[in-house]
């Protein structure tokens, strides 16, 4: 099968357990997003697969051809992998084109640098190419290094990071950029980060990755967000409402109203997680909570509002606080009867085990397996 | 910093509280500062313009006579002594420092400090050490006679110690180290990404280093063997013993024994052309230095684990220059000294050390006290003029002993005969020479000589303290010297006190200026080893020797803490991803 294929991955640096028995297939043609919080070893499983790091246990193949296991190891200027690092790690004391024909060796000067013009070209960076990195700013740096590692057109490329040097509003338009010039090159990518976003823009496939390169969650953007298998998934993306209660003729009550849990068995304890876009706010409201607006903060197209649920007895100064995403037009001045209620599609039911902690599962779905896709 | 605006706008919303006052007191403040920063560097500099002064001013029958006599001698040597000592210093240097910094072999943890015990050494002492191991009469060529049954010296080579080639030997031993410090921080900082990412583009370790590594060091390995080669035309101990022709030895020559101090100006003078060649070298290599970072991800080294032959041969190559630079020298003063322990330890030594000890310390308190205030001054005023003078006035490191002793000569000089003529016409008192041939003539020059040992290493430091501490100072109601105090003093301590320690062990070192200018009959250690071993008494004064060595090792030692300490993820441990 081509594509890159780590099989039961286990590094530790020192005492120090990165990565235990990880497994991850990227087929060819893909731009795959290893999303995770530091300390997940998403960096690690990059640099064994580029040949930095020296593998302790389990194997690496690319199109079924091993590169590394406990007795072999290819070194990384044979592997042909691209690799992009986080802080582009530009040679300062070559010029920007000089950067770019280093890795095409065995070519003829000539055909070198007119590929490595064609790929500054396509960056857009031609009018600086014999400059040197230290006089460009950290956009140009950072796509003068895509350029680098395309050039040799490796089989695969690994970006480290490749957005977080950048400040956030250049960030949207060099991502765009990125993006299509991988998908003109067609090189299968992977790509680690720990910004949700950012994974969501880019990928066509993302896999999440909790403790030591455990895989939460595999699948395209849409899973990702709409049907999330794990708590720590669904709170990938941001602040969640949470609810406890426990299921009752396959539903289960909570303050906004009542959710369908599928699949859960009755009287099973269970948290509802309700993204702010999830709570839906009726300022002509007949059902539902009547609830008290604390804040609102407009941020443009949406507005953040901080809601109070009535407590039990009914005291509007003492119910739970909701963290809501409405739209602009939301104006709470123009009434005074505004009710809460859920949206189904964005409200996820994990069980709660006896010991008041998570099950790893979510409700929707059985979790696949890693090798099952 | 506090700039006119911000002066003026704190003085208009402190109005109740006096606000004439507060505007004046700053003011005054900026204006001690900086005018003392100026003067004390006007004065510091004054024995270098005085020996371009003397060295341009025309005065053929001097000059012509030294082209056609001496000139053309002192060039080839001191230009032969240069190339050698710095195509020495340069492989030595970096191939050690490669080796420790990017392979795994046997002792690499002791190498990497070890390498820099030679610095501890003066090159005047191990050329007197190997001169008497290696002449005709030593062990060496006793040994060889006696193995071979020899009897004369017609019947078998044997190299001459005391050549040109003897002096590129022992400078190079002692002063390869500054290269490998420099080259060895420039491979640790700079090569870890950026090897990796040769290799990711398909370049093998050999070729990431020709191509990389080597490269991005070049500024580094520049300032390094600049370094070495500003100490060479510095020495004077080697050169006098070994009669190697070269400036410093003229400069010494032409005004002792012809009694010619405009002459020995006028070849100062030529040698600081030399001298301003390496300067710029080094000032252009900083800079490009400063492009060379790009990196802020410090992973360890790859080390290669080295094999077989390469193994063997990198414990050899790390093991040879400091078994020759100091190992055996040392074991060898050690010998001489218990041999001779009677001699060694007559009571004019302990008066000797106590003289040294004694210029030493004054000179570095001094040192960095002034260091402290120019350092603050420039930082307070952001002007040209008074950082340009502070820089002018720390060149004295680059420029030889030999060299500034003629300036310090010459102007003191002028500076007595001044004072003496006006208290003549005035008083009808002749105050003769006040300073000239004192303890404060000695003092000055290690100052001119050492100061930018410590204004350099408190002015970094003081520029890692942020800005805004000292305005956050200011706006608390402090004034420069306060927040001097209070505020940077103690922040630096731990670099002043280094700063202290450098100035203090080189001026224990130093020789050629305290022969020229030290009063009559005054020794210190450095002089006093000089003389016997000069006189073949090399016994005598192997204690001598041994002590300054031994002071020579502290900044070994906290050079080799520093540099563990900067990188704190490259001792034993792992990288953590």
């Amino acid at each position: 099968m081509k594509g890159l294929h780590i099989i039961g991955v286990s590094h530790a640096y020192g005492d120090n357990q990165v990565l235990d028995n990880a497994s991850l297939m990227i087929p060819a043609g893909e731009l795959v997003c290893l999303l995770g919080p530091s300390g997940s070893g998403k960096t690690t499983l990059l640099r064994l697969a580029a040949g930095l790091e020296r593998l302790q246990q389990g194997k690496i193949l690319i199109d079924d051809e091993i590169i590394a296991d406990v007795h072999c190891h290819v070194p990384p200027e044979h592997r042909g992998i691209g690799l992009m690092f986080q802080d582009y790690a530009l040679f300062p004391h070559l010029s920007i084109i000089d950067n770019v024909t280093f890795g095409l060796l065995g070519q003829p000067d000539e055909q070198a640098n007119r590929r490595a013009m064609d790929m500054l070209d396509q960056l857009g960076m031609t009018a600086h190419a014999s400059k040197h990195p230290h006089m460009l700013s950290g956009g140009q740096q950072q796509r003068v290094a895509l350029a680098r590692a395309l050039a040799p057109e490796p089989k695969l490329l690994l970006l480290d990071e490749p957005f977080s040097g950048l400040d956030t509003n250049m960030r949207g338009q060099i991502r765009e950029e990125t993006l299509s010039v991988l998908k003109a090159s067609g090189v299968a990518t992977v790509m680690v980060t720990h910004d949700p976003e950012e994974a969501m823009f880019m990928a066509d496939r993302i896999k999440v990755l909790g403790d030591n390169g455990r895989i939460l969650q595999a699948g395209r953007p849409h899973d990702i967000y709409y049907h999330p298998q794990h708590e720590f998934v669904a709170k990938l993306f941001g602040l969640m409402n949470r609810f406890e209660g426990v299921v009752k003729d396959g539903c289960v009550e909570t303050p906004l109203g009542t959710v369908r849990a599928k699949g859960l068995g009755e009287g099973r304890r269970v948290e509802v997680l309700v993204r702010p876009e999830g709570v839906i706010l009726d300022s002509e409201g007949k059902d539902g909570p009547i609830i008290t607006v604390v804040s609102t903060h407009l941020l443009g197209h949406d507005n953040i509002v901080r809601v109070r649920l009535p407590d039990t007895t009914g005291d509007k100064e003492k119910g739970k606080e909701l963290y809501v995403r409405a739209h602009h037009t939301f104006e709470p001045e123009l009434s005074n009867r505004i009710t809460a209620g859920v949206d189904p599609e964005y409200a996820f039911i994990f069980p709660i085990d006896n010991f008041g902690g998570m099950v790893g599962a979510g409700y929707t779905a059985s979790p696949q397996p890693e090798a099952a896709e | 910093m506090i700039n006119e605006a911000t002066t003026t706008g704190m003085a208009s919303s402190m109005a109740t509280l006096n606000s004439k006052r507060a505007k004046k007191d700053v003011w005054s403040w900026l204006n001690v500062w900086s005018i003392g920063t100026v003067l004390i560097a006007m004065t510091l500099t004054v024995p270098i313009l005085a020996v371009l002064f003397i060295g341009l001013t025309p005065s053929d029958a001097i000059w012509s006579h030294l082209a056609s006599t001496v000139l053309p001698l002192y060039i080839s040597t001191t230009l032969q002594l240069m190339v050698g000592v710095g195509v020495g210093t340069l492989v030595i240097g970096v191939a050690t420092a490669w080796l420790v910094s990017t392979c795994r072999f046997p002792g690499k943890r002791i190498f990497e400090w070890a390498l820099l015990l030679p610095m501890a050494m003066p090159a005047y002492v191990i050329a007197y050490v190997y001169t008497d191991i290696l002449e005709y009469a030593g062990p060496a060529q006793g040994l060889l006679r006696d193995v071979f049954g020899w009897t004369t010296k017609q019947e078998y080579w044997f190299p001459e110690i005391r050549s040109l080639g003897g002096a590129v030997s022992m400078m190079t031993l002692v002063l390869y180290p500054y290269v490998y410090l420099l080259s060895r921080a420039a491979f640790m900082e700079q090569s870890v990404c950026m090897l990796e990412a040769s290799r990711m583009l398909g370049r093998g370790p050999w070729r990431s280093f020709f191509s990389v590594a080597l490269p991005l060091a070049r500024p580094a390995i520049v300032i390094g063997v600049s370094l070495a080669l500003m100490e060479t035309l510095n020495d004077f101990g080697t050169v006098d013993f070994f009669a190697v022709s070269t400036f410093t030895l003229g400069i010494y020559d032409v005004w002792l024994n012809m009694n010619n101090v405009a002459g020995a100006a006028q070849l100062a003078g030529l040698l600081l052309f030399f001298v301003v060649f390496l300067v710029l070298t080094e000032r252009f290599a900083r800079r490009k230095q400063r492009f060379y970072h790009t990196t802020s991800q410090y992973k360890a080294l790859p080390g290669y684990a080295l094999q077989g032959w390469a193994k063997i041969g990198a414990v050899i190559g790390c093991a040879l220059p400091v078994a020759f630079g100091f190992a055996l020298p040392a074991m060898v003063l050690g010998s001489y000294a218990v041999m001779h322990f009677e001699a060694a330890t007559n009571t004019a030594v302990f008066r000797y050390a106590g003289n040294s000890l004694m210029l030493s310390s004054l000179t570095a308190v001094l040192a960095v006290a002034i260091g402290i205030f120019m350092a603050y001054g420039v930082r307070l005023r952001k002007e040209r003029i008074v950082s340009f003078m502070a820089r002018f006035a720390s060149l004295g490191y680059a420029v030889p002993g030999s060299v500034l002793a003629v300036g310090v000569l010459v102007s003191l000089g002028a500076l007595d005969n001044g004072i003496d003529g006006f208290m003549r016409d005035k008083f009808g008192i002749s105050t003769g020479l006040l300073f000239s041939g004192t303890i404060a003539a000695v003092t000055f020059g290690y100052l001119v000589r050492f100061l930018a040992l410590s204004f350099g290493s408190i002015e970094a430091s003081l520029s890692k303290i942020t800005p805004s501490m000292d305005g956050a100072a200011s706006s608390l109601g402090h004034k420069p010297f306060s927040i001097l105090r209070h505020i940077h003093i103690p922040l630096i301590r731990g670099s002043a006190l280094t700063a202290a320690m450098l100035v203090f062990v080189d001026c224990m070192k130093e020789l050629p200026m305290t022969m020229i200018l030290r009063p009559f009959n005054f020794h210190t250690l450095a002089t006093y080893v000089h003389q016997f071993a000069s006189d073949e008494q090399l016994g005598e004064a192997s204690l001598a020797a041994l002590a300054i060595v031994g002071f020579g090792i502290l900044p070994v030692i906290v050079l080799s803490i520093a540099i563990t300490r900067s990188r704190p993820g490259h001792s034993n441990e792992e990288p953590v991803s």
